[in-house]
């Protein structure tokens, strides 16, 4: 089962109420905001309603809220040693 | 000639529109961008589409219509066709939302 990962880029503040409301329906209310559906016809098409605003990968499997915050964590640049058993 | 009332071409000659005609070069680049990303976006759906088989309507009108953005001459990139210009032909930034609505085909011969 593969799904669409699918990030609003542009806002669709001024564009027509149904481009507005295909966003409201794929529930992308702010930019970079990421959500995954299957690979479906009627997905496809509410993508291609709104195309020119996201951005779309394939994926194999839908990533939960924690792991997408995971994704966005930079790398710290340090990390702790455990003891060495003696 | 200096002051608070010289007369400039603003102040002379009323409604004076300081628009640059053409896109500059890093404009025309980032149109060149969103026109890429918007085939990007049609080929992920296409290509996830065709795995399973499926034939979507809205994919299939768009790839038989609408030329990708290596196939497109620079003036459909950068203009548009207006019945009201001279030669036919304004800056595309003159259509509302330019930056995220699609328009890439004009008339036939204009």
């Amino acid at each position: 089962m593969s799904y669409f990962r699918i990030t609003l880029m542009r806002s669709g503040i001024g564009l027509p109420k149904r481009t507005q409301g295909v966003l409201k329906a794929l529930g992308l209310r702010q930019i970079m905001k990421t959500v995954f559906y299957p690979v479906t016809p009627e997905v496809a098409g509410q993508i291609m309603k709104v195309k020119e605003l996201v951005a779309v990968q394939e994926v194999d499997r839908a990533l939960t809220k924690e792991e997408l915050k995971a994704e966005r964590r930079p790398d710290p640049g340090f990390y702790l040693e455990s003891a060495v058993p003696r | 000639m200096f002051g608070a009332f010289r007369p400039t071409n603003v102040l002379s000659g009323g409604l004076l529109w300081k628009i640059p005609w053409r896109l500059s070069k890093f404009q025309k680049a980032r149109q060149r961008k969103r026109l890429r990303a918007v085939d990007t976006v049609v080929a992920v759906v296409d290509r996830a589409l065709a795995k399973q088989g499926i034939m979507t309507k809205a994919v299939e009108r768009w790839k038989e219509e609408m030329p990708v953005e290596q196939e497109m001459v620079p003036k459909d990139k950068y203009t548009i066709f207006d019945r009201k210009e001279k030669k036919y032909r304004k800056s595309i930034r003159k259509l509302p939302k330019w930056t995220r609505v699609s328009q890439r085909v004009n008339p036939p011969g204009y």
